[in-house]
């Protein structure tokens, strides 16, 4: 059995994949690089696995030509559901698409594809909601920048549609659950991790007021006669009301 | 009038443009491109929900609620003793600059009252969109309200800034019209729906032929009309909406259940809109448009009204028990989707997933099929997955009863979009 310790990112699963994937192995544990990951007493040692962008780029390109790019965007998706034992689901999920070919994507009955492609389905399905929920706000330091906490990783399926449409501006999409940041320079943007706030952030003179326009607004276009504060919860859930500036 | 501050007006022009239900932002797909603010995506985003469980996707708001025409049902009468504002062509362009950048809205759709003339106001409208796309180099969604009676030239101008354009029908029929629009005569409104019609078809295959072809409203156009404020039956609006489907290649039609915003002797008086009728509407419409069904199937002589119990498919369905059950594992999409309860995106997952294995329930369930109606109409592996035999009234009785859902939750669905959206690429 390969035991595999990795970096946590997507690049580095992709990399112990093609590792494993060349060691011909079955059995496969996998450890993310983390201070609380100290093998155990009985645990056998791991490989470090060096994440490679030639590598990542390598199984991509396999999985897609193999199987189908469909499935390897599934794939992507799932693995950004940041879900316990994800590494272990997918690892399945490769073999099993190694063998059965194009095939793969429509076996959604299938227990073990099934699971995948649920998984996959939230994902996408969050990063979607969210290109609704960012809320940006202008800070003084000149740039916009929006606080997020979703449930999976799809700050990197969010950024490049921001880049896309708010292009004239700097901007910074913060997921503080996982300390990790987009940043948009007017060039391109990446991901920068690590990342804590020092003191709360500071709005322009005019931010508020923009703030209070929209929040105002918001509250008017209501019907009255059709009031059903049911139905709005279960669209925006409690949980996602929390940087909506119409909520707070 | 304008002693108001600029929230004031805000809020008192978001009161008089809420009534109109139209809010997607799908159809038009534009990416982002250098040196322009925006981008539009095929299937829509939505931003925000308001308490009355609708979505917000556009900035939804008129330049002004100023209005020379008295039509009944408007809350923007002339007879109307509401407070009257007006937001300057300058003014609707920033905020909608500045909610586009916070990321508030996925565009403009904008609206008026008509003042002096229709060919006056049509290009007050024009006046904002020319800004935001020229000079503010806006790449977002616009949709913008065609005043009925406009120039050609004002309306197709519309047509190559916006991304929807969209004139309301208002009433089901010409009389209804003339009861309680009477300034606007049904000619001048479908005549003008008539023309767009044939401006996005040219146009579309025009860019077939040639990518650099000019765009006219990428998105279409949409019109909605009133519920519950005059006679006409269920058959009368989906025979219309059919009508306005096949023969003007209408993206959508809206149902707006009639919210009593006036005394007047000439309308009904109701003490709550009609929710459940709108909803039943919707469901009928996305069986037109969704589903392969033909509005004669779903209504007829003998019943003009939709089930208020039932929703329409099931209600067809019902007294079509002669096709049932269907086999999960033979019967064809188009089949399928006749199935109570199969809804597009489980049509699909079934035909997708059958492929390469044989499906029973559990398969079924896994795929995210609902089986709680569609058991009673269909087998799996040979296998009735109704338990009981099929008889029409126990059958009703049953998909009816109480521990269903009761009828006020059924608006829960009324915006099926969201779902829908992602399977259909369409809002």
């Amino acid at each position: 059995m390969g035991r595999y310790r990795y970096d946590g990112s997507f690049e580095g699963y992709l990399s112990t994949l093609c590792l494993a994937l060349a060691e011909r192995d079955e059995a496969v544990e996998f450890v993310r690089d983390a201070p609380e990951t100290e093998p155990g007493l009985f645990d056998g040692p791991a490989i470090a696995v060096v994440t490679g962008k030639g590598e990542a780029a390598a199984f991509r390109e396999r999985f897609a030509a193999e199987v189908s790019p469909e499935a390897f965007s599934m794939l992507c998706y799932a693995f950004h559901s940041e879900r316990e034992g994800i590494e272990n689901l997918l690892w399945q999920y490769v073999r099993l698409g190694l063998q059965a070919g194009p095939r793969l994507c429509s076996m959604i009955a299938d227990k073990r594809v099934n699971r995948v492609d649920r998984l996959a389905r939230a994902v996408s399905r969050e990063a979607h909601r969210y290109k609704g929920f960012v809320r940006f706000r202008e800070l003084e330091e000149g740039f916009l920048y929006a606080r997020i906490e979703p449930e999976a990783y799809i700050i990197r399926f969010l950024a490049p549609h921001f880049a896309r449409r708010v292009g004239d501006r700097p901007w910074v999409i913060h997921d503080l659950r996982r300390s990790v940041a987009a940043v948009y320079d007017l060039a391109g943007w990446r991901l920068v991790h690590d990342i804590t706030l020092t003191g709360s952030p500071r709005f322009t003179g005019a931010e508020e007021g923009w703030a209070g326009l929209w929040r105002s607004y918001f509250r008017r276009l209501a019907v009255e006669e059709r009031r059903n504060p049911k139905l709005q919860q279960k669209l925006v859930p409690l949980r996602s009301r929390k940087y909506l500036v119409e909520f707070e | 009038m304008t002693n108001l501050s600029l929230e004031q007006r805000l809020a008192l022009l978001a009161d008089s443009a809420k009534y109109d239900v139209s809010c997607s932002s799908s159809g038009s797909s534009r990416r982002g491109a250098p040196g322009m603010v925006g981008s539009t995506g095929r299937g829509g985003i939505c931003h925000s929900w308001t308490a009355d469980g609708r979505c917000i996707s556009l900035l939804k708001i008129l330049l002004s609620n100023v209005c020379i025409y008295d039509c009944a049902y408007c809350v923007n009468r002339s007879s109307n003793p509401v407070p009257r504002t007006v937001l300057t062509p300058g003014e609707i362009v920033t905020i909608t600059m500045e909610f586009y950048r916070r990321n508030y809205i996925e565009g403009l759709f904008l609206s008026t009252g008509v003042v002096v003339s229709p060919d006056h106001t049509m290009e007050q409208l024009l006046r904002v969109a020319r800004r935001l796309r020229r000079e503010e180099r806006f790449n977002g969604y616009i949709h913008l309200k065609v005043v009925p009676g406009a120039d050609a030239v004002l309306v197709e101008e519309a047509g190559r800034l916006a991304d929807r354009v969209s004139i309301n029908i208002e009433l089901p029929s010409r009389r209804s019209l003339l009861l309680l629009a009477p300034d606007k005569p049904r000619e001048s409104i479908i005549e003008p729906m008539r023309r767009l019609s044939g401006l996005i078809e040219t146009s579309r295959l025009e860019r077939r032929r040639s990518r650099n072809a000019p765009r006219f409203a990428p998105a279409g156009q949409s019109t909605q009309l009133i519920v519950g404020a005059t006679s006409e039956n269920d058959r009368q609006i989906m025979t219309l909406s059919e009508g306005l489907y096949q023969r003007l290649g209408l993206k959508r039609v809206y149902y707006s259940a009639y919210v009593p915003v006036s005394s007047d002797r000439r309308l009904p008086a109701l003490a709550v809109p009609p929710l459940l009728r709108e909803h039943r509407l919707y469901q009928a419409d996305w069986l037109l448009r969704f589903y392969g069904f033909a509005s004669h199937e779903l209504l007829d002589d003998a019943h003009p009204h939709l089930d208020m119990r039932l929703d329409p498919k099931t209600g067809w369905a019902l007294r079509h028990l002669e096709q049932f059950p269907v086999e999960v594992n033979r019967a064809d999409y188009h089949l399928l989707l006749r199935v109570p309860g199969i809804g597009v995106r489980s049509a699909q997952r079934i035909v997708k997933a059958r492929r390469t294995c044989r499906l029973g329930e559990e398969e079924l369930k896994r795929l995210g099929v609902v089986l709680k109606r569609a058991r009673y109409f269909v087998t799996a592996g040979g296998r009735y997955l109704g338990g009981i035999s099929m008889e029409g009234p126990e059958l009703l009785e049953r998909l009816t009863a109480p521990g269903g859902r009761r009828a006020s939750l059924e608006q829960l669905e009324l915006f099926p979009a969201r779902d829908l959206s992602v399977v259909t690429g369409e809002l």
